[in-house]
């Protein structure tokens, strides 16, 4: 065993998860080897679309059919565009099958999707994490609020958040920077909800990981509002931009990209996992690293391919899977239902700068009384503005009277969708192909994943409710919608290694531990025992800060 | 506008260089070849986006090398059978000399498409394929997004209420 492979712990994957365990691992004293299975990319140095204008973009920023042959899946993507296409990846290179429709985004590279996150981050609440046992679904989550609350803190001091506090207890409250400003028709709308509705339905400026202020020598944000192509001004939250260059000044991090993660190397007689196989991303050659702990963060279908791709006489089925819950209970948010609307008043207003995040209205059903027609809730994003040039394109006019037209502000316009939970169901799952691999010799993913009654009974309140409020703030040709929604297409997909308190029905531990297998933790989105309907990134964030240094007490006291 | 004054500026500085100004020079005497469309096939294009953006405040659609960006776009971009229509239809009103009609006669012809291809799917719809691709040529263009419309690269925060000035043109994006 070569020392230069020795560490004292390894982190599988760089994005949301894995930049907090290499930070807080780092810190603590610990050598630590990040594992990236996708290139390196530089903070600001390698955003190289960053500062780019649309005509210097190929095609006008449009994307060419080539793109879409070799994204099929990733462009179907709203942000997906010339700007932002190298941050996804080549669907033809990584395939996975589909045994229902899913779609699957990713992002293979340092800093993962966090380069491309939608930035919302908001707090559970124990109206979440108490649901599972009193509503008899799946299995209750092993922490409470109380557990989470001050690694919740810990998180939103270091990587800065903006927005404004809703006052409602399934919404606890954050430590945020002031809010980016309400626009005209954002603030009518907040009025008349306040009218109508009292305090239970309100409009909000989102939490979310974009700096308003100054913060840490980061930021404040510019107004850009093209936050995936990355930020030059660190101004919203990334691995690239805040945690790994946390975990790089204290000189304890080897950070590895293009390096793919096969399997955990598991010694039975000590029953530990003492390091892993990795293979390169690129000459394929493989080379073993070696680790008292082990976390792994490769987002939530990669990690549990990765413990089901180790298998041994002891865990024939993967590892820490006596359970048989690995890869089972996969869940992800819906998003069908909401509802579009126009306003022809406040003509005399505008705004200056695209706002690099939406409003949002928190969740109001199940939270007092119990609704009869479904279990949970949802929470709303609400983007407005005023229309654009694009408004002329669908229209039969042409001509000067055109042009002057469209090139002046339109009417307002709203958009509205609600995010709702997903029950957890043990058939909804994810599991290696037992036959086909990919060019890394890793099995193939394969995965079924469909929404249930709970969900479409969901779905249509989501629309009902969010024509109710427009029409409530007296906005006009408000339309609802409810459409189809292909699983995968809100990228929260989670669970499938959940935790719990029984090595029975769970595969980790409260604190994200394996059960069976003490030193490797999960700390992605697999980890999720439910899919509350809030943004879960800040939760990953927080479960991952928490098991870290959990880690680090345990190794201290000899117990790993 | 601070920041886009700021480019300018930067521009000028290097536009101040002499073989600078002589490689803009050459670049400017060069006519530019069109790479999909025929000549003939660019006259009948630029006729037509120019129907639809003319010159008013702002430059004409032509001004912004609007058809050289569809020339790119269509063949890059649009579905094989959007490229097909939209070919038949260039080579359709090339033989109807819509580039040297009457402007009024244009426009006639013009409307009389648009209301029968409104109805169509867009990939058959010659009309909305060109909406499409003139406006995005246009508005995303340096000439579009700064003149017929306001642009700032990096604005520098976000003022979310402000009163809308008297000459204020829409965000390009």
């Amino acid at each position: 065993m070569a020392t230069a492979n020795q560490f004292d712990a390894i982190v599988v994957g760089s994005g949301m998860s894995g930049g907090w365990a290499a930070k807080e691992l780092t810190e603590k004293g610990l050598k630590t080897l990040v594992l990236e299975r996708g290139r390196n990319i530089r903070h600001v140095t390698d955003y190289t679309t960053a500062l780019k204008d649309p005509w210097q973009l190929p095609h006008n920023n449009r994307p060419t059919n080539a793109d879409r042959a070799a994204q099929p899946i990733q462009s179907t993507l709203y942000l997906y565009d010339q700007s932002t296409k190298q941050h996804f990846v080549n669907d033809l290179r990584h395939p996975y099958e589909q045994a229902q429709p899913f779609n699957w985004y990713r992002g293979y590279q340092v800093g993962g999707r966090s380069l491309m996150w939608a930035r919302h981050v908001f707090r559970y609440s124990d109206l979440d994490f108490t649901a599972n046992q009193r509503e008899g679904v799946g299995i209750d989550w092993p922490i409470r609020y109380a557990d989470i609350a001050p690694w919740y803190e810990h998180v939103e001091r270091f990587i800065g958040a903006s927005g404004e506090n809703s006052g409602l207890p399934q919404l606890p409250e954050q430590i945020l920077q002031p809010p980016f400003e309400m626009n005209a028709l954002e603030k009518h709308i907040r009025s008349h909800m306040a009218e109508k509705f009292g305090g239970e339905r309100k409009l909000i400026c989102s939490a979310t990981a974009v700096l308003s202020r100054e913060h840490n020598g980061r930021g404040p944000c510019q107004g850009r509002n093209q936050c995936a192509r990355g930020c030059p001004f660190s101004a919203y939250f990334s691995s690239n931009g805040v945690t790994l260059p946390a975990a790089a000044v204290t000189g304890n991090l080897t950070l590895q990209p293009d390096a793919v993660v096969h399997s955990l190397i598991y010694d039975e007689g000590k029953n530990r996992v003492t390091g892993v196989r990795v293979v390169d991303a690129n000459t394929r050659d493989t080379t073993e690293y070696f680790a008292k702990v082990v976390f792994l963060c490769a987002s939530t279908l990669n990690t549990t391919a990765l413990l089901l791709n180790t298998r041994s006489a002891r865990f024939p089925n993967g590892l820490g899977n006596d359970s048989d819950e690995l890869g089972h209970n996969l869940m992800d948010h819906h998003n069908g239902g909401g509802a579009t609307a126009s306003y022809s008043g406040l003509s005399d207003r505008y705004y200056r700068g695209r706002r690099a995040t939406s409003m949002y209205i928190p969740r109001f059903r199940n939270v007092g009384k119990r609704e009869d027609k479904f279990m949970r809730g949802y929470g709303y994003e609400v983007y407005t503005s005023r229309g654009s040039w694009t408004r002329g394109i669908d229209s039969a006019d042409f001509g000067a009277d055109f042009k002057n037209e469209i090139t002046r502000p339109g009417e307002w316009n709203l958009y509205m969708e609600g995010y709702g939970e997903t029950l957890s169901y043990h058939d909804n799952r994810m599991w290696l192909s037992p036959e086909k691999v990919d060019s890394w010799d890793m099995p193939i993913i394969q995965l079924s994943m469909t929404y249930r009654d709970n969900e479409h009974a969901m779905a249509k309140q989501m629309m009902d409710d969010a024509v109710e409020m427009m029409q409530a703030a007296k906005l006009e040709n408000v339309t609802g919608f409810n459409h189809p929604v292909t699983p995968g297409s809100v990228i929260h997909e989670m669970g499938t290694a959940r935790m719990g308190r029984d090595p029975k029905t769970s595969v980790l531990n409260a604190y994200n531990q394996v059960h069976t297998v003490p030193n490797v933790f999960v700390t992605d989105g697999s980890c999720m025992v439910s899919s509350p309907p809030q943004n879960p990134s800040l939760t990953y964030m927080a479960l991952t800060a928490r098991a870290a240094n959990h880690a680090v007490e345990l190794l201290k006291r000899g117990e790993l | 506008m601070s920041n886009r004054r700021s480019f300018l500026r930067g521009a000028s500085i290097l536009m101040g260089h002499a073989a600078f100004g002589q490689v803009m020079t050459a670049f400017a005497a060069a006519p530019r070849k069109a790479t999909y469309f025929s000549d003939s096939e660019m006259v009948t294009l630029r006729a037509l986006v120019d129907v639809i953006l003319p010159a008013t405040d702002s430059p004409a659609a032509s001004a912004a090398d609007t058809h050289y960006f569809i020339d790119l776009a269509i063949p890059a971009c649009a579905s094989a059978a959007a490229q097909k229509v939209f070919r038949e239809a260039l080579k359709y009103l090339g033989r109807k000399n819509f580039a040297n009609l009457a402007p009024a006669k244009q426009v006639e012809l013009l409307k009389a498409r648009a209301a029968a291809d409104m109805e169509l799917p867009y990939d058959q719809s010659f009309f909305k394929i060109l909406k499409d691709y003139t406006l995005t040529g246009y508005f995303l263009s340096e000439v579009g997004a700064t003149q017929a419309l306001a642009y700032e690269r990096v604005p520098g925060g976000f003022q979310g209420d402000l009163p809308l000035k008297a000459d204020q043109k829409a965000w390009a994006i």
